[in-house]
């Protein structure tokens, strides 16, 4: 009993987590496909492909995925490089250096971002003004800056990356192929990097992935050549469009796809291996029977799933036309408007014969009512309908106090319950 | 030291040796020790405009420092009081965020340590993909969420629990929740990698003896994790007395973070100097908390980063 | 069998810090020999293989190689190939990539080195496995591939460090032939590192004994068990009864060394100390187990020894008798088993008697750990 709730509340532990988690991501991807000009989930108005469109063609975020690309592409060969001499310099440094060694090449991890970003900034400015150069020389170039900039802390963690595989290394294969007439060259390139191609690869692609999304450091250095990240964020920080969520789904997208394919390859290595161990010589010199693809490979099988969901997607963004519903949707939100405001003149005019009634029945007795007494009645009055005590109209009433902020004119601030509660 | 060269040379050869050697100096001087030493020394300057630099107005000076704490020369206050509370705040915020951080992972992370199967790779794999995807459209994403008409507020004013949208905004909820999720990662691998090295039969023998759950943690198992823990924390903390982004998205219009400030100072005030004194204060604070809390609960710095 | 490539040692110092792993080595290996380096773990004897395939630097002296001193010339240079203690095979290369490595080095086409590494898999025993992967193979088999691999290069000297101590005991004593046979076939100078005198008594031409950075001995095998010039290559090389005591006559060739407890015994000086044993000198006497005889009741001298005998133990091929002498000192004695009932002796007294030329007495010195 014990045990089983122990189980139970870890489950349900997990699933909050998990939510928590990759929440944001699926409602994120959702209001891609909203017609809502604000991205959302709810109110669901109409399935569309427009922001995509939309996304297209805006010129700046595609310039910031072009510099962007080139910012990641220098970053991953400039820290895979520096990382992996780094970690190299790491098995066979000085045992009395090494521990200061490696706070050194540790340190730019826990450097904030903004610091390495203004530290290069004003570093490379100096050695720029020091060598006379003009402000438009390569050294305070957008793109050297953010690549100088971002490589100082994504090497560390390429150095990480390397370093655990170099220490499962056996320094004498090296010295095997130094003996056997390679040269040092030969032997790094013959034996070593093959050896580190996995870690190597592992870490180009966090170099880039940490390139792609850095901004703390970029915002200070990116001069004439803002990348993605920093488009993105003028835009996130002035006012937010689904075109964003657009974007951000095409990342999910991608990003899902490659960790599938990335784990169908690792599952169907381990496939051939398995099979090697149990082929016979003649099968080795010709070909290894190897079971299919799919075989024990639950992985690929999403894989073909993921593909198979995404053209049925992009082919039904090409059939579909949303223009009916958004047409539609448009025409039920005049309406709704036209009833609101008939509403509001018939709410008033109630009031306005109530008071007059009021002002007629306390005129008789005291001609000289305060004005402020009046204001607040007619908070008072008004508060409880705006917010939907109101019977069958308060069904009307709640999505149209939602809406109201994004730019549905000036009902906003009528509607705005802040707004009321401050007058009372 | 010559002697420590020649072997080096020997064992890697001559070109090889070199370029190692080469970019090694060139990412630990050039990238990391120049950079943060110029930026000390410029953060003693004043701010000049181009021309004047290295002529005889170009000495050391606090005042960059002074600003911070006393404020604008002349000012009506004593105390830089605005600036300075950013900075507290900061700070006691990234200690909140780090908490928050190790309470939501440290059973995520012994779970997934602890745990045996296939189901574990897919975990881990849910665990990554958000981190390959774009900060910005992380803090953006949870923006979403928690906009004035965001889906929390839909949901909840949809079902009537509140009268009126909650704003997770100004309140900062917003805020660190997305500093929170920001980090997740970083907090539970470096503990995930020390509790999977904890051998299972430790914790079978503790339940053995009797111990009830949450003596088996505090006696067994958070005593191992100990590196991983203040890995993660250190990272956290570091990383969020540091954020930028998540600040400048998620953040009320009246609540700052202090990088925000160093930002304005580059961006819109153009004093590069008085930003770079905001970054040194940031930076040496920051190091010199973390290095009394690793002091504190009796760490490594060895440990950080493994 | 041609006159190979040899390789000379001269006045070779070699020092990491304060630390000396290799004391003023002198060593002449001639051309076509097997040649062991013979001594325990962490006696210099793989950082004197180092510096002859070029990864050390000596600190003193010179390495010469057919003559031609190999100062300032790399591991790639040499005319040396070395197999591994753990064999280093390149795990991700195919066992015939492995072997034609140096033909690849040198840009030999794939046809040519897919023949010769075929020709090589067949003189190993392992034909038609090229296409495995090294990880694929048992450990025997691996061992060949590394012999392979090093032969593929045409080295003049091979070095072996320690290849078999990762096998097991069967497999071991199989490759100590197959390895003999190889070195004969092809005639190169093979120079072998081991801890295991089994290894180094059955391959070698030549041995060299080993302690703590400085060469014992070098000799044949039959000298080096026969006549060892130091008590530490009496001691380490096959099992040795050792008696501590002081010279008390020399005469000739011979001496009297005075034990204390077991009495005044005879031995016969070592071929490398003779002279250097006056009266008065410590010295250590050395008598094999095999060496030593029950003898007939009442017979008693310098060559006799009385003994308690503790327990006995049946070998197969020996009889092993474990006594004690009257002050407590062990003494092993292993007598053939010639079919003869085997009287037990558990708990009698009986003398012990070898004849003096099978006594080997030297300087006293510092004896191999058990």
């Amino acid at each position: 009993m014990n045990m089983s709730f122990l189980r139970l509340s870890i489950w349900v532990y997990l699933a909050i987590f998990f939510a928590y988690l990759l929440g944001p991501l699926v409602i994120m991807s959702v209001t891609a496909f909203n017609s809502s000009a604000f991205p959302r989930m709810t109110p669901w108005e109409c399935l569309t492909f427009q922001w995509f469109a939309e996304l297209f063609q805006d010129q700046r975020i595609l310039n910031g995925i072009k510099n962007s690309l080139i910012i990641g592409a220098g970053t991953v060969v400039l820290s895979v490089a520096m990382g992996l001499a780094g970690a190299l310099m790491l098995t066979q440094v000085w045992p009395k250096l090494r521990a200061t060694y490696y706070t050194i090449i540790i340190a730019p991890i826990l450097i904030p971002g903004v610091v390495l970003g203004i530290s290069t900034l004003v570093f490379w400015d100096r050695i720029n003004r020091m060598l006379g150069l003009g402000a438009d020389s390569v050294l305070s170039n957008g793109i050297f800056l953010t690549v100088i900039g971002q490589s100082t802390f994504i090497a560390s963690y390429c150095m990480l990356v390397l370093v655990a595989r170099l220490q499962r290394y056996d320094i004498a294969l090296t010295e095997a192929a130094l003996d056997l007439g390679a040269t040092h060259a030969q032997a790094f390139r013959k034996i070593l990097l093959p050896f580190m191609r996995p870690a190597i690869a592992s870490a180009a692609v966090l170099a880039f992935l940490a390139s792609f999304e850095n901004y703390n450091t970029t915002t200070f250095t990116f001069g004439e050549y803002p990348t993605l990240t920093i488009e993105l964020a003028q835009k996130v920080r002035y006012g937010i469009t689904p075109a964003i969520s657009a974007l951000a789904f095409i990342i999910v997208a991608l990003t899902v796809f490659f960790a599938l394919l990335n784990e169908a390859k690792l599952k169907r290595q381990e496939l051939v291996a398995a099979a090697r161990q149990k082929a016979t010589v003649e099968e080795l010199a010709g070909k290894v029977r190897l079971p299919s693809f799919f075989a024990g490979n639950m992985a690929a099988v999403l894989l073909v799933v993921f593909a198979v969901a995404t053209i049925t997607v992009v082919g039904t963004a090409t059939a579909y036309n949303p223009q009916q519903c958004i047409a539609n949707v448009k025409e039920q939100k005049r309406l709704e408007a036209e009833q609101r405001i008939q509403e509001l003149r018939k709410q008033r005019e109630e009031q306005r014969k109530q008071r007059e009634a009021q002002e007629a029945e306390q005129g008789a007795a005291q001609p000289a009512t305060p004005r402020p007494s009046n204001n607040s009645g007619f908070g008072n009055v008004f508060a409880p309908n705006s917010l939907g005590n109101d019977g069958n109209e308060s069904d009307d009433a709640t999505p149209e106090t939602d809406d109201a902020p994004a730019g549905n004119g000036g009902f906003g601030g009528v509607f705005d319950p802040n707004s009321l509660q401050g007058g009372d | 030291m010559p002697g420590f060269l020649k072997e080096f040379f020997n064992r890697n050869g001559t070109g090889m040796g070199l370029t190692i050697l080469l970019l090694v100096l060139f990412w630990t001087i050039g990238l990391i020790i120049l950079p943060q030493l110029s930026m000390l020394d410029f953060s003693f300057r004043p701010n000049l405009p181009p021309p004047e630099i290295g002529g005889p107005k170009d000495v050391y000076t606090l005042e960059n420092y002074q600003y911070l704490v006393y404020g604008p020369e002349g000012g009506s206050q004593d105390y830089n009081s605005v600036d300075l509370r950013v900075f507290f705040r900061t700070l006691i915020a990234a200690v909140c965020v780090t908490i928050f951080n190790l309470i939501l992972c440290y059973p995520i992370a012994y779970y997934l340590g602890q745990s045996k199967g296939n189901h574990i790779r897919i975990f881990a794999m849910m665990l990554i993909i958000p981190y390959w995807i774009n900060e910005i459209l992380r803090a953006f994403a949870l923006r979403i969420i928690f906009g004035e008409t965001g889906v929390l507020n839909t949901i909840f004013v949809g079902l009537g629990i509140w009268d009126t949208p909650f704003d997770f905004i100004r309140n900062d909820i917003a805020l660190y929740a997305g500093l929170g999720y920001a980090y997740i990662l970083l907090m539970i691998f470096p503990i995930y990698n020390v509790i999977e090295s904890l051998d299972h039969n430790q914790i079978e023998a503790a339940r053995d003896l009797g111990a009830p759950w949450w003596r088996i943690h505090w006696r067994v198992v958070i005593p191992y994790a100990k590196p991983g823990i203040s890995s993660g924390c250190t990272m956290v903390f570091m990383l969020s007395a540091g954020a930028l982004a998540a600040p400048q998205i998620l953040g009320g219009p009246s609540s700052l973070w202090f990088t925000q400030l160093i930002y304005q100072q580059f961006n819109d005030n153009n004093d590069w100097p008085q930003g770079a004194a905001y970054a040194i204060v940031l930076l040496v604070t920051c190091i010199l908390f973390v290095l009394a809390m690793m002091r504190l609960f009796k760490v490594n710095m060895g440990d950080i980063g493994k | 069998m041609s006159a190979g490539i040899g390789v000379d040692l001269q006045n070779l110092w070699i020092r990491f810090g304060d630390f000396v792993a290799v004391r003023d080595a002198n060593v002449n290996i001639n051309g076509g020999d097997f040649f062991s380096f013979l001594g325990p773990s962490g006696c210099g004897k793989t950082t004197i293989l180092r510096a002859v395939s070029g990864f050390l630097e000596p600190s003193e002296g010179n390495v010469l190689i057919g003559g031609k001193d190999m100062k300032g010339i790399g591991p790639n240079k040499r005319p040396t190939a070395l197999i591994f203690q753990n064999l280093a095979l390149f795990p991700l290369m195919k066992v015939w990539e492995n072997i034609t490595f140096s033909m690849e080095i040198k840009g030999t086409s794939a046809v040519q080195r897919r023949k010769r590494a075929d020709e090589l898999l067949d003189m190993i025993a392992l034909p038609g496995q090229g296409d495995k992967l090294p990880s694929e193979l048992s450990g025997g088999q691996r061992q060949r591939v590394a012999i392979a691999r090093a032969l593929c290069a045409e080295p003049d000297v091979l070095l072996l460090d320690e290849p078999l101590s990762a096998l097991d005991l069967k497999l071991r004593q199989h490759m100590r032939t197959e390895l003999r046979e190889i070195q004969q076939r092809v005639g190169i100078t093979f120079i072998y590192i081991t801890h295991d005198q089994g290894e180094a008594l059955t391959m070698s031409d030549n041995i060299a004994v080993m302690r703590a950075g400085v060469i014992d001995q070098i000799a044949d095998g039959k000298t080096i068990y026969n006549d060892p010039a130091t008590a530490f290559a009496a001691s380490f090389v096959g099992e040795n009864n050792v008696f501590r005591g002081t010279v008390k006559r020399v005469s000739g060739s011979e001496v009297l060394i005075a034990t204390g407890r077991s009495g005044d015994l005879a031995a016969r000086i070592s071929t490398a100390n003779q002279g250097k044993l006056r009266e008065g000198d410590e010295a250590m006497m050395f008598v094999r187990p095999e060496a030593l005889s029950v003898a007939t009741d009442g017979m008693s001298g310098d060559h006799c020894i009385n003994v308690r005998v503790k327990h006995e133990e049946f070998e197969g091929n020996v009889f092993n008798i474990f006594t004690e002498d009257a002050g407590g000192k062990e003494i092993k004695v292993s007598l053939p088993n010639t079919g003869q009932s085997f009287q037990d002796h558990t708990g009698q007294t009986i003398t012990l008697e070898y004849e003096t030329r099978n006594a080997v007495a030297v300087p006293a010195g510092e004896l191999a750990a058990e």
